[in-house]
């Protein structure tokens, strides 16, 4: 998806609009991706609120020659998802409750945190190398050892992930284009 | 420095885009893409391959989400940054107003004061006007206290009034004495007397069994003189004479004589 720049621009200028624009623009995305790492809904809802908030207060830090406004956005939703899960397993551990450690996948319907489009056509390692890096908010070495492969062979799967999910939405829109096409 | 392929190889740019890199590690990255347009390329490509998979999986958000992020609680916190410029235009009215105020009360010190000056210099006027009018008074009262001794003095019924009259050396002067037996009082009034030199006087003179005796220099700027008493005197006489009187009377000088 191409940046809206005046769109980004306006939001760093604290107009509200703007910023209810860019939540529509957004807020799914990011929402999946909270979700996914968090498995908490509630616990996701006050991230995804605390994401935008962010954006909109740090917005004049973002800087469109080095990288898309999702990605940014995106760095912020992971490190405040990341950030309420350290503070919410040491309240636990504080409190001594260890029988909330894994309550938040009891609360999620499953099938909501399924993964959905061109990811599901890949093989299931790359799949899952994917998964972990991008929806479980886990970095290179822990996802490798979470998958019980080298690091330089798990650094493959991305990529080759990667290409494939390009391979596939290069198809899907030769597709598209192909049907439009037709329909004309 | 590292170069193109290592960087791909090492799956560097994917941990650069999911945020797994360190500060300086990013600034290398970014120092290194500002250089390799190539390379730009290729962040560009896994960016969308990574955005479009973030894009595949969207879960809808609860809207409230949203209502509270714009108008709820969390609104207001917008409401804060949005009102921030409203703010900062409400804090310079109130510093308008209190610079206002100030000056005001400047003004208005300053006009205190100025009044204030004012009123001192009024009630030192006024302080001097009423210790004129005091010391006027007393010297009022005096005079009164004067006048009325001189006027109990003369109005009585044991004075007898005496005019005396200028002859050829003087025929203008007149002067009236007021003689009380009973007190032993002479009084003058030399008013009546014609101005002389600096270096003259008018004395008195008691004319007692022939012998002149003397009753005193007659200051002429004064109304009424106490005249010093003789007993047995049977005329009195005033004649002119040397600045500061003399001891005996210069009978060629005599202006004016009474029989008692």
């Amino acid at each position: 998806m191409q940046d809206n720049l005046e769109l980004i621009r306006q939001v760093q200028q604290h107009d509200s609009k703007a910023l209810s624009k860019i939540y529509d623009l957004y807020s799914g995305a990011l929402y999946g991706v909270i979700l996914r790492i968090c498995k908490n809904e509630e616990m996701a809802k006050d991230v995804l609120q605390e994401t935008f908030l962010k954006i909109w207060q740090k917005a004049n830090q973002y800087d469109p020659k080095k990288g898309k406004f999702f990605t940014w956005s995106y760095r912020i939703a992971k490190n405040l998802t990341l950030n309420a899960l350290r503070n919410s397993s040491k309240l636990i551990q504080d409190q001594d409750l260890s029988v909330y450690s894994n309550k938040e996948s009891q609360e999620i319907k499953p099938d909501i945190l399924q993964l959905n489009g061109s990811l599901k056509k890949l093989e299931i390692h790359h799949q899952k190398a994917l998964e972990l890096v991008y929806f479980n908010g886990l970095t290179h070495r822990e996802a490798h050892e979470e998958m019980g492969v080298p690091l330089g062979t798990f650094k493959s799967y991305i990529k080759q992930a990667l290409k494939k999910l390009r391979e596939t939405y290069q198809k899907e829109l030769l597709m598209l284009w192909v049907l439009i096409e037709h329909m004309i | 420095m590292i170069d193109r392929n290592t960087i791909k190889d090492k799956g560097i740019i994917e941990q650069y885009l999911l945020g797994e890199l360190s500060d300086d590690q990013c600034k290398a990255v970014e120092n290194i893409l500002k250089e390799d347009a190539e390379l730009q390329k290729y962040v560009n490509e896994i960016e969308s391959d990574f955005e479009k998979l973030a894009f595949d999986n969207t879960i809808i958000p609860p809207s409230h989400i949203k209502t509270a992020l714009i108008t709820g609680s969390a609104g207001n916190n917008i409401d804060q940054n949005l009102n921030l410029n409203s703010k900062n235009n409400l804090k310079t009215v109130y510093l308008a107003i209190a610079a206002s105020l100030a000056a005001l009360f400047m003004i208005s010190t300053g006009w205190l004061y100025l009044q204030w000056q004012d009123s001192k210099i009024t009630l030192k006027i006024v302080q001097n006007q009423t210790t004129n009018l005091q010391d006027r008074i007393t010297v009022l009262e005096k005079n009164i206290k004067e006048t009325n001794d001189w006027y109990q003095a003369i109005n009585n019924a044991y004075v007898k009034q005496l005019q005396l009259k200028g002859n050829q050396i003087s025929p203008n002067s007149k002067a009236i004495t007021y003689v009380n037996h009973k007190d032993k009082t002479i009084i003058l009034n030399p008013q009546g007397l014609e101005k002389l030199g600096a270096d003259q006087t008018y004395q008195m003179w008691a004319d007692v069994e022939g012998k002149m005796i003397d009753m005193g220099v007659i200051p002429t700027d004064r109304k009424m003189i106490l005249m010093k008493y003789i007993d047995n005197t049977e005329s009195i006489n005033i004649t002119i004479e040397p600045a500061g009187g003399n001891d005996h009377p210069t009978v060629e000088r005599l202006i004016s004589n009474v029989i008692l």
